[in-house]
């Protein structure tokens, strides 16, 4: 009986050295176990960890050994716990690239302590992915019974009490986002074909909903007003702080080096320069305060990390030295303006009038500027 | 035996801190309460303390060699300094500013008396910030000592800003500052009347506690002398209004404490209820601007307030958690900047407008009176002096020969900068005239401003609200056309500085026109300014500016910003635009005058080569573009050639507009042969597609440019006539189209009977 279960049991899970990316309360079971034990505050009911908690576990505390995981504003996170705890929808949103998917998870693994009741939204998503499916076989053996009942993460997280995550919600058709809004509201699931007692399913206390929108996406499925007002809006920004970001882009980019078999990260020198250029080009202003034309292409953080690791590559897989100007143009015109022709001229516009300053990264950047086509 | 001492650090702004400061003087009932504040206005403390309404601010303005200063020292009913003047009145302690005058050189550069040292406390702020997991000073402080338990409070704040104070320098400034402070504290004690209280910024309080122990001189130390401008006038320090707007650190004021209608209601019933109220006030403001706030959004609002709170540590919400929960229950749309709290600054464009009701409801729109017989500020004797000396105190029209009259002519545009009735600028150069040309004749219509020697009444209200702009005439439009910057075209903002007198165009103003330069997006307007600028630059012999090092910086920065705009303009073939043909036309001036700045020309030559060649630029900027190359000299291609490859019927002419409007004189005749065999070569529906782009373009030839060309034309054709009357049609086009249609249509009936076989 899907009611019956309990938290989820991690160590009946593949060992975390094993899997490709164990999900955040596998990867951080120690800490979440430590957390749980130390936790004195007061919990709301059906979490596993009280808010105090979940936000340490989120933000980082140096002295109780908790690493930071999330790069952003404590009072965001702050705002999302509370929206949670009084039992409003969260909806995170954003640019792409901002970390919203590993703040979604973080925040079930914290509240939950499980962060795999995940729907993933799509032009192709339906009802039965969102509320539950059958066995056909065992319905046509059997009639429709709890048995035969295959309940999808909505169904599994009401009746559990636990936070469902709602990947991407506005590439969903708009029917099937209606369909959230009833369980929104009605805090309920409503089965038909099983006669009473079990035709309804009512949420336990800590059931939560965190979906995650793309600002891209903006105007292709737009939500109802309806839904909206279903949901708190938290807009996940960028990071603020330049050098924050450069330590991260430096950080992430050194790791997956080390990944790929690259001993040599990426000189630091180049890495600012990378990410002024992204920031730069990010904000539509110059840190002498001008303005520019944003691009379309996006230039997250994610994506300054991903092009940090192709430049790396390219330096040390075609020379084994060090990466430079040249393979930091050629890496930005593929990864950073992709194929379109209008982004490739604003990159190129960009260095030809701003790319000219001192030190010696930029200059090598600014005499391969023509590389960009 | 001297007195004992007690000092309160502050920090500015803070209704926290007011209490506190009350409390001290209330329980000790000092014989001297010492006040960070400017000193000389200690003789006018009695009239500081008049029956006024809040806020009001210490105003002080002078002219000195870089430029204009003016300094404001704001004070609301919660700054620490007011209640502290306030309650040392009622316990009948004598009172003192004891910081410097704004004139003094460790106040330069600082706009706001009171403007807080954060910035140099970053270091230690954020250690302090993470530790407590608070992201900014502002949520920091109220979360330390807005909400906090006032028990223990002075010890509290003596740990905090010690703390502080020890992980940031003091620069020469600071020491200097600290330095009169504590001569000023030494000569209270050295009285022996009884306890001394300091109220000074907390950043201050440690210095003078250790500067204490090093004694001083009884005699109360001398305030440093103001400065007397050019025409001998002094500087003087006065009450001005000032706003709730204006103390906002969301609208740009720098002390850091944000939000003055809230701190006010802080003040007046306690954290609690200002929360409440903050909601309240919220939600009727959205309302009032239709947006749509139910009763179950409030209630959201309220339970997320209370778990943030809880979550935070806090007893009482802070401003932080209602903001934060208004922000997380009102807002349902995806924010293009992040929440104004969240940061320090001013609000940034681009706001969600639900966000800026909130802030803006928390701002208040509170506006200071000054008491009635308060001293009128010095703006109102400098205007009257001014007007009596230029002799301008009369009814009528008054001519002015500017290369004579230049004095008087600013004082006139000083007066219509700053709005002050009764002055009407009736002809004369502005924006766009030509300042080389011969007349140089200017007309107002001046009715009456004085009134017995006195200013009449509608003036005289319109110089007491420009007297917080500055303390004579020049220094207030100065200011005024500052605060016009970002609304007004830079250009005109330019040309008005001109207009009020040379000299401001130096410091902050010009400092603030380059910055906004570096915002333009617009094509047409960056062209104007580059041109105004450059005309300037070049020919403002009788406004003094010509070869003005500032004006050329300017010319440099926008023709910097013009290269990068133009090679942004992108699009397929579309009318030429006269407007932005101008501004590439001043590009290749400002290219040519500017012969010392070989990194421009680098820049415009690269990019303009680039412009000629990209396809997808519109034929007109193609067009300019090759024109710079060509009157710049520096083309590699033959603009034959490119004639060639831009000879369809809808770029052609497109292109030669551009190209005639850079480099008419270079190319005219150098691509008639050319283009003469190119239009022979359309067809009549070619032609006619061509025609109006091309008309445009022959139109930057001059009438007897266009004459000479048509005899070169007639002359290759073996006709001989007059080119100007060839030039004039004397038909109606429409007929001329009409008739040529209906000779088409009969050669091809000919040619289908088998009667006429066209060549």
């Amino acid at each position: 009986m899907v009611d019956d279960a309990g938290p989820v049991d991690t160590s009946s899970l593949t060992p975390a050295d094993e899997l490709q990316r164990p999900p955040a309360e596998v990867r951080f079971a120690d800490e979440l176990r430590r957390l749980r034990q130390d936790d004195t505050d007061p919990v709301p009911p059906g979490w596993a960890l009280s808010l105090t908690a979940a936000r340490r576990f989120v933000m980082g505390d140096a002295k109780a050994g908790v690493s930071p995981k999330f790069v952003g504003d404590t009072a965001l996170v702050e705002r999302a716990l509370v929206t949670l705890a009084t039992q409003r929808g969260l909806l995170l949103i954003g640019e792409p690239g901002t970390a919203k998917s590993l703040l979604s998870e973080l925040l079930a693994a914290a509240v939950s302590g499980d962060s795999t009741l995940t729907i993933q939204g799509g032009a192709a998503t339906t009802e039965d992915q969102i509320k539950y499916s059958w066995n056909y076989a065992l319905l046509v053996a059997e009639g429709p019974s709890r048995r035969a009942l295959v309940p999808a993460p909505m169904l599994r997280g009401m009746s559990e009490g636990k936070t469902v995550r709602f990947e991407e919600i506005t590439r969903c058709p708009l029917e099937v986002q209606d369909g959230v809004l009833s369980l929104l509201s009605e805090r309920a699931v409503a089965i038909p074909e099983l006669g009473a007692p079990d035709a309804m399913t009512f949420a336990r206390q800590g059931f939560a909903v965190i979906a995650t929108a793309n600002t891209r996406d903006r105007g292709v499925n737009e939500m109802s007003a309806a839904l909206k007002r279903r949901f708190s809006f938290e807009t996940v920004f960028p990071i603020a702080d330049p050098v924050v970001e450069l330590d991260l882009v430096e950080r992430e980019s050194t790791r997956l080096l080390e990944r790929s078999g690259v001993t040599r990260p990426v000189p630091r020198d180049l890495l600012e320069v990378l990410v002024t250029t992204f920031r730069e080009l990010r904000t539509g202003t110059t840190s002498r305060g001008e303005s520019l034309d944003s691009m379309s292409t996006v230039l997250s953080t994610a994506e300054a990390v991903s092009v940090a690791h192709a430049v790396g590559l390219r330096g040390w897989y075609l020379r084994q030295g060090a990466s430079d100007g040249v393979d930091f143009v050629e890496c930005l015109a593929g990864t950073a303006a992709k194929d379109n022709p209008d982004d490739m001229a604003r990159l190129r516009r960009y260095f030809d009038h701003h790319g000219r300053r001192s030190g010696p990264a930029w200059r090598s950047v600014y005499a391969a500027r023509h590389r960009l086509g | 035996m001297s007195s004992p001492v007690t000092y309160v650090g502050v920090r500015h702004h803070s209704p926290a801190c007011a209490r506190y400061v009350q409390q001290v003087i209330r329980a000790l009932r000092p014989a001297w309460v010492l006040v960070e504040g400017p000193s000389d206005v200690n003789d006018q403390i009695d009239g500081l303390l008049a029956d006024h309404q809040l806020p009001i601010a210490v105003f002080s303005s002078f002219t000195s060699d870089d430029g204009v200063v003016r300094s404001w020292a704001p004070l609301c009913e919660y700054s620490p300094e007011w209640v502290a003047l306030r309650t040392g009145r009622q316990v009948r302690a004598q009172l003192r500013f004891i910081d410097l005058p704004a004139w003094h050189r460790a106040l330069h550069g600082r706009e706001n008396r009171y403007s807080d040292a954060d910035t140099r406390y970053a270091r230690a702020l954020d250690t302090l910030s993470r530790e407590l997991s608070i992201d900014t000073p502002d949520a920091l402080w109220d979360h330390l000592f807005e909400i906090a338990e006032p028990h223990d409070l002075g010890q509290r704040l003596d740990t905090y800003f010690d703390l502080l104070r020890g992980d940031a320098e003091a620069d020469e400034h600071d020491t200097a500052r600290e330095e009169y402070m504590a001569q000023w504290v030494a000569a209270a004690v050295a009285r022996d009347d009884g306890p001394v209280v300091v109220v000074t910024g907390g950043f201050h309080r440690a210095a003078l506690v250790r500067l204490a122990g090093q004694g001083g001189e009884a005699c109360w130390p001398t305030v440093p002398p103001a400065p007397t401008d050019v025409h001998g006038n002094r500087a003087t320090s006065y009450l001005v209004p000032y706003s709730f707007r204006r103390l906002d650190a969301f609208t740009g004021y720098q002390s850091g404490m944000p939000s003055p209608a809230y701190y006010q209601d802080v003040w007046d019933v306690g954290a609690q209820v200002a929360a409440d109220r903050l909601v309240e006030r919220v939600a009727s403001r959205l309302r009032g601007a239709r947006q749509q706030v139910s009763t179950a959004n409030l209630v959201a609002a309220r339970t997320t307030t209370a778990g943030l709170a809880m979550l935070r540590g806090h007893q009482v919400p802070t401003r932080g958690d209602v903001l934060d929960a208004l922000a997380s229950t009102l807002v349902t749309e995806a924010l293009d900047v992040p929440l104004p709290w969240a940061s320090r600054g001013t609000l940034r464009a681009g706001t969600d407008p639900v966000v800026v009701e909130m802030v803006a409801a928390l701002s208040g729109d509170r506006v200071g009176r000054l008491a009635p017989g308060t001293t009128l500020p010095a703006l109102v004797g400098a205007a009257v002096g001014a007007w009596r000396d230029q002799g301008l105190d009369t009814v009528g029209p008054v001519k002015l020969e500017l290369r004579c009259d230049i004095a008087r002519s600013r004082v006139c545009h000083q007066a219509r900068v700053l709005g002050v009735p009764r002055f009407t600028w009736c002809s004369g150069p502005l924006l766009g005239s030509d300042p080389s040309a011969e007349t140089l004749d200017e007309v107002w219509d001046v009715d009456g401003p004085l009134v017995g020697g006195e200013p009449a009444q509608d003036v005289l209200v319109a110089l007491i609200e420009a007297g917080t702009y500055g303390h004579d005439l020049l220094a207030a439009a100065t200011a005024a056309l500052e605060e016009r910057l970002g609304q007004t075209a830079p250009a005109t903002v330019l040309v008005d500085a001109v207009l009020i007198g040379a000299q401001s165009l130096t410091g902050s103003l010009l400092t603030r026109l380059g910055a906004c330069v570096g915002h333009l997006t617009n094509v047409a307007e960056t062209g104007q300014m580059l041109a105004v600028a450059l005309m300037l630059w070049r020919y403002g012999d009788q406004y003094g500016v010509r070869d003005s090092a500032a004006l050329e910086a300017l010319v440099d920065q926008t023709a910097g910003r013009l290269v990068w705009l133009v090679e942004g303009v992108r699009g397929g073939p579309g009318p030429a635009d006269p407007q932005r043909l101008a501004a590439v036309v001043a590009l290749r001036d400002a290219t040519r005058l500017r012969t010392a700045n070989a990194p421009l020309r680098a820049e415009v030559v690269a990019s303009m080569g680039r412009l000629a060649n990209d396809r997808a630029v519109p034929p007109d900027l193609r067009g300019a573009g090759l024109g710079v190359l060509v009157s710049l000299g520096e083309h590699s291609t033959d603009p034959v050639t490119t004639l060639r490859a831009m000879a369809g019927p809808t770029t052609a002419g497109d292109w030669l507009a551009g190209l005639f409007a850079v480099a008419r004189d270079d190319v005219a005749d150098l691509l008639l042969d050319e283009l003469d065999h190119v239009l022979a070569g359309y067809d009549p529906h070619q032609f006619l597609t061509a025609l109006p782009a091309l008309r445009g373009a022959f139109a930057y030839l001059p009438p007897r440019e266009r004459a000479r060309i048509a005899e070169q034309l007639m002359a290759v054709r073996g006709l001989v006539g007059s080119g100007r009357a060839f030039l004039r049609l004397h038909t109606d086009p429409a007929q001329a189209a009409a008739g040529a249609e209906l000779e088409e249509r009969v050669g091809r009936v000919l040619v289908d009977a088998g009667l006429w076989e066209p060549r």
